[in-house]
């Protein structure tokens, strides 16, 4: 580590921790033989107050199923999630009702504090854009519809798509959904964001615009982790570098650090691929 | 040909009685299918529960009543069932109830197709905002898969105005059951065999034109959420000569 970078890291565990992730383990098609893949063996993960840490590593590493831990929507197997004090398990209490439902009203909190911005965009195809936005703070934090709008329409205005508010999805493009989606996402005023891949089924003359949009974001101090093959990105907005392969975080550091002075082996061969 | 007189005044004649069965036929049609709907939604919900038996439980639903003929289950509704257990159901409902368990079993299967058929995102999306699965299911997943829904779901309503005339087997009289006892007591077969199938094609041909609106109106946004023109509107940019109507 240079002393640079020394310094980074410890002036980022004097912040506020946000998140903490403790050896999470996640499979898919758990218990059928064949099919089984262990896609995360033991991931830890901190990140502070403010903080930008980019997730990077060859797909099929686990990047964005760490991300989908990190909110429940793919409960992790094993380890915890802490989020703001609370602590999570992927294990749900089914035996009693009291611990079920502070169970589920722990995820609801986790999930209306913690932004997603998908890779696909997953708007909703059936609302307008200022439908898709004002659908969480209605239905998940009971804003009245009037409130709900202005809310839409203002985080519209500030993704500079606020004369698309009653456009469908279908009427717009790549580029415009997806500020739809980070405007859908910063609609329900979290405490941090998760972008998974967030330009990569971008055209090429729209991806710029998006990473614009996700350092004004960053700098205006959101918490954010972000999955990510832009490396320019990632050197320039983030702070901490991770690099995962086969489910395991390889390296970690300092984001300069990591991508001009990769130390481990794996992280030198994936990144002189991606920047060749 | 043989020799056969025609009596084309005998359907004027009886308009009346036919049009009386018509309106049974549009009952029974409608209650079966607006049961089915609700039905057929329970079964499709339970097909894709978490718990195992229900959804063995639904799978059996679909399987079972989807095996044999309507003719088949208005008999055992209406004789066989009556016979045993003493009730009895009357010709109307026992119609019903043989209508809605065989098209709920299908339109079960057509709920299930188009629920799945549903991008896995829009569920994540929907999730990730907090909203619960109740909600997720309500206003995400149910507003586009109905829509993909719909057109299964209106065949099946042209099977049920279809196959209600043979409930006149246990003599309802329906459009059908009607149109057989005029035969017996007219003596013109072919005449009103003739003004009943007119009425029967008009009124499916009523409900396809009804339902192509109907398609029309709910497919210009589905899609299109994530990347490209979906089938639907790759069609209509065609049709209109390269623009899409909005």
């Amino acid at each position: 580590m240079t002393e640079a970078a020394a310094n980074e890291a410890a002036e980022l565990d004097l912040g506020e921790e946000i998140v903490v992730a403790e050896g999470i383990h996640k499979s898919f098609n758990r218990g059928q033989k064949e099919r089984e893949i262990h896609v995360l063996r033991g991931v830890d993960l901190k990140v502070a107050k403010g903080e930008v840490l980019v997730v990077i590593g060859p797909s099929g590493s686990g990047k964005s199923t760490l991300l989908r831990c990190l909110n429940f929507i793919a409960p992790p197997d094993a380890g915890s999630v802490t989020f703001l004090g609370h602590c999570l398990t992927g294990e749900v209490p089914r035996r009693r009702p009291a611990e079920r439902m502070r169970y589920e009203r722990d995820l609801r909190f986790y999930r209306t504090h913690i932004g997603m911005v998908f890779q696909h965009f997953n708007l909703f195809p059936h609302m307008t854009a200022a439908d898709n936005v004002a659908l969480g703070p209605t239905r998940a934090l009971g804003l009245t519809r009037r409130e709900a709008k202005e809310r839409s329409l203002e985080e519209l205005e500030r993704v500079g798509m606020g004369e698309k508010a009653r456009q469908y999805p279908s009427q717009l493009s790549g580029g415009q959904k997806q500020r739809v989606a980070i405007a859908r996402a910063l609609a329900m005023r979290p405490q941090l964001m998760l972008f998974d891949e967030a330009t990569s089924a971008l055209d090429p003359e729209l991806i710029g615009g998006i990473l614009e949009e996700m350092k004004r974001l960053a700098e205006s101090g959101m918490t954010m982790i972000v999955v990510t093959h832009e490396m320019g990105f990632a050197r320039e907005v983030g702070d901490r570098v991770l690099f995962m392969d086969e489910g395991v975080v390889v390296e970690e550091g300092g984001a300069r650090d990591v991508i001009e002075r990769p130390q481990n082996e794996r992280t030198q061969a994936f990144l002189s691929a991606i920047l060749s | 040909m043989v020799a056969y007189t025609f009596q084309w005044h005998v359907v004027p004649e009886s308009a009346g009685a036919l049009a009386h069965g018509l309106k049974l036929t549009l009952q029974l049609s409608a209650i079966s299918f607006v049961l089915s709907l609700v039905l057929g939604l329970v079964v499709a919900l339970c097909r894709l529960a978490p718990s195992r038996p229900l959804r063995a439980l639904a799978y059996t639903y679909t399987q079972v009543f989807r095996a044999l003929s309507l003719y088949v289950y208005v008999l055992f509704i209406y004789f066989g069932i009556s016979a045993v257990f003493g009730i009895n159901l009357g010709t109307f409902a026992a119609g019903v109830v043989a209508l809605t368990l065989l098209n709920s079993a299908y339109m079960a299967e057509i709920y299930r197709a188009a629920i799945q058929s549903v991008d896995h995102g829009q569920r994540e999306a929907a999730l990730a905002l907090g909203l619960g699965h109740t909600r997720t299911f309500s206003s995400v997943t149910f507003p586009q898969a109905g829509r993909v829904a719909v057109p299964g779901l209106v065949n099946q309503l042209v099977d049920i105005v279809k196959d209600s005339s043979i409930v006149a087997v246990i003599g309802l009289l329906d459009l059908m059951g009607t149109t057989i006892q005029l035969v017996s007591t007219e003596r013109a077969p072919f005449e009103l065999y003739t003004a009943t199938a007119v009425a029967y094609i008009v009124l499916i041909l009523a409900i396809s034109a009804a339902a192509a609106l109907l398609e029309r109106r709910l497919a210009r946004h589905v899609r299109g959420g994530g990347s490209g023109p979906s089938p639907l509107e790759r069609m209509q940019r065609y049709r209109f000569g390269g623009r899409v109507p909005t």
